[in-house]
């Protein structure tokens, strides 16, 4: 059984099919990429599997149980996290409570202590966040505003806020738009480990760089609709590709 | 100055901040209130009834004032609470105007020992007289405003050290992220509305006692718009700037018998020139966090 399956997805805004009859399964433990020109629909299928926008038709799946339409914050409870295309963080929160009330609001759904719950989060909570600092690098920046971080500071941030979750689905809306090289390749590093750990990620991406050597598979959209699908290898020959990307090759589509 | 000037200044301020509080959480949680004096007022009038109709004893009045504004918030969050901005803003002054009048034409009197005591329609309602008749004197009922002031506050500050002020916090910032962090923003919201109910109550029952008459025209949305413009002025980083703005207002610029006439036109200069220079008042976010990052550097030197 795939961990995600969409099938027939649609979403009209007036008259744009941002995504048109997306049938799309992604298996447990792989990094599944998501690629397609600016506009192609990838961050409307991100919103609509996390029930941001409303769905127009079709169905999302996940674990097997229809979560078509459902709130976000059942989303997130079922077990699906995601980071966004433009970094969305909490400004006026440190570093720390960033991660902190993330954390919690995984145990919220057990805890019935009251106290825990509301006030002061549970003891295996900050350890938890105490590792994810240490795994995103920002240690030394736990008790900074998030509003204060650099930029690179700010993505790693958002992907271990993501984490705090406890996702077992991760989607990555562009995770590595405006990283230099050497961001980029920390955070290729970071996906495979997230990898070796059982996690399942669907990765959008315009950094072919990241793309091509990460992912497992990879499906490509072009005005809302799936126009390939396959391993990355392929991908990169397919012809019909190649015409989405405005002729170029998709080496050099950096969009 | 002499000392009845000082109580009454000093009480004025303190039964104030309670309703600046209030409008300050739901400031906190991105919502514009122009409603929390209907809060204030549906306790005043609760407490009232409580002590002066009913014979109970101040504290049982004041605490029943404040369930009841908690309960009439609860009412007006879960229909608003999906509301979002100016409709949320919009919503809440409706419905104060409504409560506003329905105290205009709410007539409920009974008759005590040969008088009759209750509320009166636009005529109001004379005679709460529980502190006087218990011999409590101003003094004292002071200490007693500051008293649940001050449980009020730390409350507030304990709150923002919690993980439900984060909370709050984040709703202000960003709902839908928050949202997607797996909190269900709706009833954290509903929450916030009634707990900024009860703050407001506990100033109204306050207000309604000291003052022994409470009439229907004095919960207009000035009062609303006030307690709006004290976090907006002290500062939303902490809960010690809607009191900061009470004190300049109430304190300062009511004391400065030179500005006396020209007060309402100092404090909306005031607000005009701080929502440019400073949006989230003087103690806002990041000066809170500065002042607690030098704070915790003196407690290192310290050890
Ligand atoms: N909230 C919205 N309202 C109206 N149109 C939208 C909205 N979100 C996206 N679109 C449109 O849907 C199409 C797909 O957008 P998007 O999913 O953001 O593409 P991508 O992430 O692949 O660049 C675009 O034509 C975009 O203009
Ligand atoms: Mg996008």
């Amino acid at each position: 059984m795939p961990i995600l399956e969409l099938t027939s997805l649609t979403k009209h805004f007036g008259g744009v099919h941002a995504v048109d009859e997306l049938d799309l399964s992604v298996e447990e433990g792989e990094i599944f990429g998501l690629i397609g020109p600016n506009g192609s629909g990838k961050s409307t299928t991100v919103n609509l599997i996390c029930g941001v926008v409303s769905v127009t038709a079709g169905r999302v799946a996940f674990e097997g149980r229809d979560i078509t339409g459902a709130a976000p914050h059942r989303v997130l409870a079922a077990g699906v996290a995601r980071t966004f295309q433009n970094i969305r963080l909490f400004g006026h929160l440190t570093v720390w409570q960033n991660l902190w009330v993330a954390q919690n609001s995984v145990e919220d759904r057990r805890s019935e202590n009251f106290a825990k719950r509301w006030f002061f989060g549970s003891g295996a909570a900050r350890d938890a966040v105490d590792e994810q600092l240490e795994f995103a690098g920002l240690a030394g920046k736990r008790n900074e505003l998030a509003a204060n971080l650099a930029f690179g500071e700010q993505r790693r941030l958002e992907l271990a806020r993501a984490l705090a979750t406890k996702p077992r689905l991760l989607l990555l809306d562009e995770p590595a738009a405006g990283m230099n090289l050497e961001e980029v390749h920390a955070l290729d590093g970071r996906l495979r480990t997230l990898q070796q750990a059982g996690m399942t990620i669907v990765l959008v991406e315009h950094v072919m760089e990241l793309v091509m050597g990460v992912t497992d598979r990879i499906a490509v959209l072009n005005f809302g609709r799936k126009i390939a699908e396959g391993l990355p290898a392929a991908i990169q020959e397919d012809e019909a590709v190649q015409q989405a990307y405005l002729g170029g090759s998709v080496e050099t589509a950096h969009a | 100055m002499d000392d009845i000037y000082l109580i009454a200044v000093l009480s004025n301020i303190g039964m104030i901040s309670f309703i600046a509080l209030s409008a300050y959480l739901l400031l906190v949680v991105g919502e514009i209130s122009f409603g929390q004096q209907a809060f204030f007022a549906v306790s005043a009038y609760g407490s009232g009834i409580a002590t002066a109709m009913w014979g109970w004893p101040i504290w049982l009045g004041l605490l029943w004032g404040a369930l009841v504004a908690g309960a009439a918030a609860l009412v007006v969050a879960i229909p608003t609470v999906r509301l979002r901005g100016l409709y949320f803003s919009v919503a809440t002054l409706a419905f104060a105007e409504m409560v506003r009048l329905i105290f205009e034409i709410f007539t409920y009197q009974v008759e005590i020992e040969g008088e009759l005591v209750g509320p009166d329609g636009s005529d109001g309602f004379r005679d709460i007289r529980a502190i006087y008749d218990s011999n409590v004197s101003d003094f004292e009922y002071l200490l007693i405003i500051y008293g649940l002031l001050s449980v009020v506050l730390i409350g507030f500050l304990i709150l923002e050290r919690s993980r439900l002020g984060a909370i709050f916090r984040m709703i202000g910032e960003d709902p839908l992220l928050t949202e997607m962090q797996g909190l269900n923003v709706n009833a954290y919201k509903i929450l916030a509305v009634v707990m900024a109910g009860v703050v407001a109550g506990i100033g109204g029952a306050l207000y309604a006692h000291l003052a022994t008459y409470v009439e229907p025209k004095i919960f207009n949305v000035m009062l609303g718009v006030h307690a709006l413009a004290y976090g907006l002025i002290g500062g939303l980083g902490t809960a010690v700037g809607p009191l900061i703005g009470v004190a300049i207002d109430i304190g300062l610029l009511e004391s400065i018998r030179a500005i006396s006439g020209y007060r309402m036109i100092v404090f909306g200069g005031l607000v005009a020139v701080l929502l440019i220079v400073r949006p989230r008042g003087l103690l806002d976010e990041a000066a809170v966090h500065w002042l607690r990052g030098r704070w915790r550097g003196l407690v290192r030197a310290e050890n």
